[in-house]
């Protein structure tokens, strides 16, 4: 008997309760989908809510490519600062 | 230090009133060298995505100073271009092959500032000022199993610049090969 | 370390397809569970914590790059998520392992043995928070301890200590119980 096999054996993976992965995608459905009772002013309140989702689609994608800009710009100047640093640490070296 | 300053100087004097646009540094020439390296960046922001990552930065990191100093690094600038590769191996590119990019820093307008040059690598770094300001800045560091072109256009403080490199990448991390040690 | 997936690489689509985030779901619902039950000892809130978990996967597929990084992420998030939990929860005070009764003589006929493995449990989720997660990256998803740190974004030194200082507590405990050598 040997304590790491016990700790794996006593550590091994289980599900979760049947249905678990419908249940999630339910509920992040649920998040994005349009609202199924209409109150009086179908047209009205239809179109608001298009032009929420729109918005907030709009602003999600927006988040994400900022996101993935600001990576892409703090990569690039950190390059950047290397390079110079780099150069100019040779010229040091080479007058010194 | 001295020298540098004397160089700009005289870049500043000697540079011509050309249009913008025509003085904007092309990165040409170096397609076929990603699928020959083990690691490359290839990042182009124009100024829409960096106005967009210097909000991101900003928020994304209200309560330190190292997001304030990059919004303000980002905010004069106008374009960022970076290839950058990593080869396993020596002589994955040859000198001619920057060459296309050399010509365009020959043009008026841009000055080499410092030049660093052995049998088997070279760092440049060039400027173009105007109105006695930085407008521009490249890099081209040739080693013999890295080579990086960088071209940045709008207004940058080298010496903020060259403070970067302790700063990191907010957000989760992506996994890479190599791994913490102590 | 690499997960083959759906796919080696996640289709931007995905967060529109229901189907295929479910399969997503299934392929990883088994660690993320075990992780946060293994942790919390209480199967019901170690559900609520891992449909949390996923419900922000949802949200951050899109700018997730490959299977690797979802697997990185799920493991970063949960761990994160629980340690988070734990310390805000302070529902019981986070004895050390020294002050946890000494489990019940088990019947010691085989590895096999039920018992020995609840206590083993018992024990694991007594453990201080940042070596409980450490232990359960260990032994559940026999991770070595460089992909811990990465994991957790830890010194390996610190993970190693971890791994020592739980299995000597974990040894010492055991021992005292009658009949339980390991």
């Amino acid at each position: 008997m040997n304590l790491e096999d016990e700790l794996r054996a006593a550590l091994r993976r289980e599900d979760p309760s049947l249905g678990f992965a419908k249940r999630v995608v339910a509920r992040a459905q649920s998040r994005r989908a349009p609202r199924k009772t209409m109150p009086r002013f179908i047209w009205a309140v239809a179109i608001a809510a298009m032009l929420v989702i729109g918005l907030t689609a709009t602003y999600e994608v927006r988040q994400m490519k900022a996101e993935r800009a600001g990576r892409d710009a703090v990569l690039a100047l950190r390059i950047a600062a290397d390079k110079l640093n780099s150069a100019r640490e040779k010229v040091v070296r080479r007058e010194n | 230090m001295r020298r540098i300053l004397l160089i700009t100087f005289i870049a500043v004097c000697a540079s011509s009133r050309l249009p913008a646009q025509l003085l904007q540094l092309r990165i040409t020439g170096l397609d076929g060298l990603a699928s020959k390296a083990t690691e490359s960046a290839d990042i182009t922001l124009d100024s829409n995505l960096l106005q967009m990552a210097a909000g991101f930065l900003a928020g994304a990191d209200k309560e330190s100073k190292d997001g304030e100093t990059l919004k303000q690094l980002l905010a004069g600038l106008k374009a960022i271009t970076v290839r950058s590769f990593k080869f396993k191996e020596t002589g994955q590119y040859r000198r001619e092959d920057l060459e296309p990019i050399r010509a365009q820093l020959r043009s008026p307008g841009w000055s080499k500032i410092i030049s660093s040059q052995t049998k088997e690598e070279s760092s440049e770094i060039y400027t173009r000022i105007e109105q006695g300001k930085v407008a521009g800045f490249a890099i081209i560091a040739a080693e013999p199993r890295e080579l990086t072109i960088v071209a940045i256009e709008g207004s940058i403080n080298l010496n903020d610049l060259s403070k970067l490199k302790a700063l990191g990448v907010p957000s989760i991390p992506v996994p890479d090969k190599k791994g913490k040690q102590e | 370390m690499f997960t083959q997936g759906i796919a080696g690489a996640i289709p931007k689509v995905m967060t529109d397809d229901p189907e295929r985030f479910e399969e997503l779901v299934r392929e990883h619902q088994a660690m993320v569970f075990s992780m946060a039950c293994r942790y919390l000892r209480n199967r019901a809130l170690a559900e609520e914590i891992a449909q949390d978990v996923f419900l922000q996967l949802y949200r951050k597929l899109p700018s997730l790059e490959s299977s690797e990084h979802v697997l990185h992420w799920l493991r970063w998030v949960t761990a994160h998520r629980l340690i988070d939990h734990s310390r805000q929860e302070k529902r019981r005070p986070q004895s050390p392992l020294e002050d946890v009764p000494e489990p019940a003589a088990a019947d010691s006929t085989g590895s096999a043995d039920p018992l020995l493995s609840e206590m083993l449990r018992d024990l694991v989720a007594s453990l201080p928070e940042n070596a409980r997660v450490v232990m359960i990256l260990r032994y559940q998803e026999d991770l070595d301890p460089m992909d811990i740190a990465r994991a957790l974004d830890m010194p390996i030194a610190t993970v190693k200590s971890h791994l020592q200082r739980s299995l000597a507590l974990l040894r010492e405990k055991l021992s005292r119980t009658k009949g339980v050598g390991l």
